[in-house]
């Protein structure tokens, strides 16, 4: 028996709680994964470049003296104009021609290479290790648990839930929805379609690079590394329902719960295959996801 | 004054609109009936904005207002009701109807509670999704969203389908009383004896050019417009 208590308070709960942190932190990439193709349609390709983008941010911004904390308000803002600008300059260029999909596609896959390739320049290839803005533990019923990662978790919870009443609770929120229904009607009502779309897009990869601030302390900051992300995020978005912020949230920290937990019971070099064979069965037998686009859930 | 000069529209190769004008005052319901396919959904919908005209003009009291985009066209003072209601299912009654109130152009002129009085049904499911709606509650819905923004223009398309009688009879009041308000309304209706008890004057389309026009209270045009509409 107490071999069982010592297992579940120092392998599985420290385990678990870094299973959410990282969860947490799909969920805010999802996000605005989710956010942008729900309203736009569009599989935003470049979404996990501009997580790298945010990370980089903040680890300039920090070499110049800049406090962590500030950051992470001020990365998120810095990344809005450049949404906006990537909305109304590439993206609705393309928008409207031919297969929408498919070239919208096409087009932040290579925005994805250049971006990337960007970094590379102006930061290296090397792998940056930005100090924890919170070292040490805190104890939680015997638990001892990084404190950054518990803020981490923290600070994710507020800010999905400060999208979720923006979007089901206020007027921008209604009619960002409308817009996602029926960009005709949601225009004919007055509601400026172009600005909602830019104004998504924008929140979408301030949300990206949000999570890459975040993440910074605890993973490596190196130009791909939106990569692995990226096809966790995009995984969590299909399973969760394609647009469907609900569905992002549930469906982010199960799987990451599921790959903690598989690490422990099977091996951790089995994570990815158990959370992609979900995607799969996913897709065979309920493919719109767990739940539907925004607004339906 | 609305002034629709010489408008024409495609999709792809077709050429769906063939030069279709028409002029109407303040306060005028203007009928545009034609059998299914001859273009009186695309002549509404190139006038809102959702479909950009290949040609012609659109003016609203002299102002040029020609393929503007739907938002600038709300902003003008035009309000679409279009076919099927296109109510969003997932926000509720209430959320539908403030996104009515965008329109409104004298802030703080309209409110809801005057859409509640008019439509006491709505108020009844404010807090219900759109999609939970009956047909013609979601018909009421669609009206009354437009209507809370005392359009200058009012553009109908087929406000009685599938609606039962009674329905039918409270949409044409609305009618009514939207042209009695001052609103210019264009009508697209396939319910022709009905529409032409709320209409001044009317259009009839054949191939997307007009091939009739007339007033609605001379018998010898109704007459001619049930004989183009027969054939």
């Amino acid at each position: 028996m107490p071999d069982i208590m010592d297992y579940l308070q120092f392998i599985l709960a420290p385990q678990m709680l870094n299973g959410l942190a990282l969860g947490i932190s799909v969920v805010l990439v999802a996000l605005g994964l989710t956010i942008i193709f729900g309203l736009l349609d569009v599989i935003n390709m470049s979404h996990g470049e501009f997580y790298a983008v945010g990370a980089f941010t903040a680890l300039a911004l920090s070499a110049l003296g800049l406090n962590y904390w500030v950051l992470l308000a001020l990365v998120p803002i810095l990344l809005l104009p450049v949404g906006v600008l990537v909305e109304r300059y590439l993206i609705r260029r393309v928008y409207d021609g031919g297969d929408r999909h498919v070239s919208t596609l096409l087009l932040t896959f290579g925005l994805a290479l250049v971006i990337e390739d960007i970094l590379k320049i102006i930061f290296g290839p090397n792998t940056h290790r930005p100090a924890t803005p919170l070292p040490g533990a805190t104890e939680i019923l015997g638990v001892f648990i990084p404190t950054y990662r518990l803020a981490l978790i923290g600070i994710g919870f507020v800010v999905i839930a400060a999208v979720a009443l923006v979007v089901y609770r206020t007027r921008l929120g209604a009619m960002v929805r409308a817009a996602s229904y029926d960009r005709n009607m949601a225009a004919s009502l007055g509601v400026r379609v172009g600005w909602v779309y830019s104004g998504a897009y924008a929140f979408g990869i301030a949300l990206a690079g949000l999570a890459g601030v975040l993440l910074a302390p605890i993973y490596s900051v190196f130009p791909t590394m939106g990569h692995d992300f990226i096809l966790l995020a995009v995984t969590v978005v299909i399973v969760g329902g394609m647009g469907s912020i609900w569905g992002a949230v549930v469906a982010g920290i199960s799987l990451t719960q599921v790959q903690a937990i598989s690490a422990l019971i099977i091996s951790p070099v089995w994570g990815d295959a158990i959370i992609f064979g979900v995607m799969v069965v996913v897709l065979m037998f309920r493919p719109q996801g767990i739940f539907g686009r925004i607004g339906h859930a | 004054m609305l002034h629709i000069e010489n408008l024409n529209a495609h999709y792809g190769l077709a050429h769906v609109l063939q030069g279709i004008s028409l002029h109407a005052e303040r306060g005028e319901v203007i009928g545009i009936f034609g059998r299914n396919g001859v273009g009186k959904t695309t002549f509404l919908k190139a006038i809102a904005g959702w479909l950009k005209p290949s040609g012609g003009r659109v003016l609203l009291d002299g102002t040029d207002l020609t393929a503007q985009s739907a938002d600038a066209m709300n902003r003008a003072g035009f309000g679409f009701v279009p076919e099927d209601r296109r109510v969003f299912p997932g926000l509720t009654v209430e959320e539908n109807l403030r996104l009515g109130l965008l329109g409104v152009r004298v802030k703080g002129a309209k409110s809801l509670d005057l859409a509640f009085d008019r439509f006491p049904r709505l108020a009844e499911r404010r807090q219900q999704p759109g999609n939970t709606l009956s047909g013609g509650e979601q018909q009421m819905l669609a009206m009354a969203r437009v209507v809370l923004a005392e359009p200058t223009v009012v553009l109908i398309d087929e406000p009685s389908e599938g609606l039962a009688p009674m329905i039918v009879a409270e949409v044409f009041a609305i009618i009514r009383e939207m042209s009695a308000a001052g609103s210019i309304v264009l009508l697209v209706e396939q319910n022709v004896h009905e529409a032409l008890a709320v209409c001044d004057r009317f259009i009839a389309l054949e191939r997307g050019a007009v091939v009739l026009a007339g007033e609605a209270d001379s018998e010898p045009d109704r007459s001619a417009l049930l004989k183009e509409l027969a054939v």
